[in-house]
């Protein structure tokens, strides 16, 4: 009988965050969402920034990574992200700053992209913690 | 009656730095566990990145980065030391700073270029006093390196071998083996070895097959980078708890040094204490028997 559950790990070079169970998560891959269910295919993947949802019966947890990469094995799913931050912990206001920072423009084309990737940051963080909002209405 | 007063003024002395030494044990032995935590969980990362890679390159053959390569003349090269902002840790900075000296002095016999990075406020002194000049110098790595700060070193090394302004990464620190035993070493970081990613995987464990995204080329290419980051975190990290073990030794040894020698004096005290009151009751018997 196939396992009904997946088992999610998520590791930065700091620390472990998270070592749990779930029945269903989402990432974000470089190129847009992916969702895994328990029995995928085994999968390597490279992260884009954004919202990791966990689902583990009515709850849902979210959290923001940050690039990295993705295993998926045998029901487990491995994420190796350089920074991961609960949706909770969002400062919306340090956020929002660092987002106005980087619309400021550029004086080299080689800090242009380095802006742009900080406003994509700043944009999937802010995207993180509004959600996290639109569920406290929904309850 | 000078002598006696020395004895005890100099026993203070000795148990109040006991004081001090047995405090620094204890904080050392702290600091170490909470060091030792940190590497233990940023080992996991390590270990996933390296099962990441092997597995990538099991099925990516033929890739060529520009972090692999080795350059055929190696002209400039980046010596990074990574010792501690404080003292009073016995031969920890001593053995990286010999290492790394060696290592310079190799490299001047070789007449090769090279820039020198300096971590922590030791390895700075000793160069100055060797009149030499670093590159640059960081203080702010103490207990606890942060991801983010080495990180951006990390990047301007990559930046600086990319673009051809060094051939070479090597650093000087101080690798935990375990507990009981670090070394001093010097590693070349840069360019990577292949072999670390390209590690056999253990016997007995089937290849599996993976689904890429995108393809597997792809993803190592980002992933070589990030497992020179990690590389060199480790080698932070690594230093981070060598130093607080390094510490620790030091100032246990230090205490009982300590104790020893509050056992002589005490001993010495006690000693001249009973000469003079031997002396004194002599003087009294002496004054008596003149009177007589």
């Amino acid at each position: 009988m196939p396992q009904r559950e997946l088992h999610c790990v998520v590791v930065t070079p700091e620390k472990a965050v998270l070592d749990e169970a779930a029945d269903f998560v989402a990432m974000p891959m470089f190129d847009g969402e992916l969702g895994v269910l328990p029995g995928r295919a085994p999968l390597i993947g490279r992260l884009g920034c954004g919202e990791l949802r966990l689902r583990r019966g009515m709850e849902v947890r979210r959290f923001f990574i940050d690039g990295g990469f993705v295993q998926v094995r045998a029901n487990t799913v491995t994420i190796l992200t350089a920074r991961a931050q609960r949706a909770e912990e969002i400062d919306v206001n340090a956020v929002s700053q660092a987002l106005h920072a980087a619309l400021a423009p550029a004086p080299t084309p080689q800090a242009h992209e380095e802006q742009f990737k900080a406003q994509q940051r700043a944009r999937a963080q802010l995207r993180v913690a509004r959600h996290r909002h639109e569920q406290a209405d929904h309850r | 009656m000078a002598n006696t007063r020395m004895l005890v003024n100099r026993r203070k002395a000795v148990r109040n730095i006991r004081k001090i030494t047995r405090t620094m044990e204890l904080i050392a032995t702290a600091r170490f566990k909470k060091a030792l935590d940190r590497a233990t969980e940023a080992e996991a990362y390590t270990r996933k990145i390296t099962e990441l890679a092997a597995d990538l390159s099991a099925s990516a053959t033929n890739l060529s980065h520009p972090l692999l390569q080795k350059r055929d003349e190696v002209r400039n090269t980046l010596l990074l030391v990574i010792g501690s902002n404080r003292g009073l840790c016995g031969g920890y900075n001593a053995g990286i700073l010999r290492e790394a000296n060696q290592r310079l002095q190799q490299l001047r016999s070789e007449s090769a270029n090279f820039s020198l990075e300096l971590s922590g406020k030791r390895p700075i002194t000793f160069f100055r006093y060797q009149g030499m000049k670093p590159e640059r110098t960081y203080t702010q790595f103490e207990d606890k390196p942060r991801f983010d700060e080495v990180e951006e070193i990390a990047n301007r090394y990559i930046d600086g071998f990319i673009g051809g302004k060094y051939d070479r990464v090597e650093v000087a620190y101080m690798k935990f083996l375990n507990a009981a035993r670090q070394t001093p070493v010097v590693e070349t970081l840069l360019p990577l070895s292949p072999s670390a990613a390209q590690r056999e995987r253990p016997q007995g464990e089937r290849a599996v097959e993976y689904e890429f995204l995108p393809s597997a080329a792809d993803i190592l290419q980002e992933l070589l980078p990030v497992s020179f980051k990690v590389r060199l975190f480790k080698c932070f990290l690594d230093a981070a708890v060598s130093e607080q073990i390094a510490r620790r030794v030091t100032m246990k040894q230090a205490t009982e040094n300590a104790d020893e020698m509050i056992k002589t004096l005490t001993r010495q005290y006690n000693r001249a204490r009973q000469a003079q009151i031997t002396k004194e009751i002599a003087e009294v018997i002496g004054g008596a028997a003149a009177l007589e």
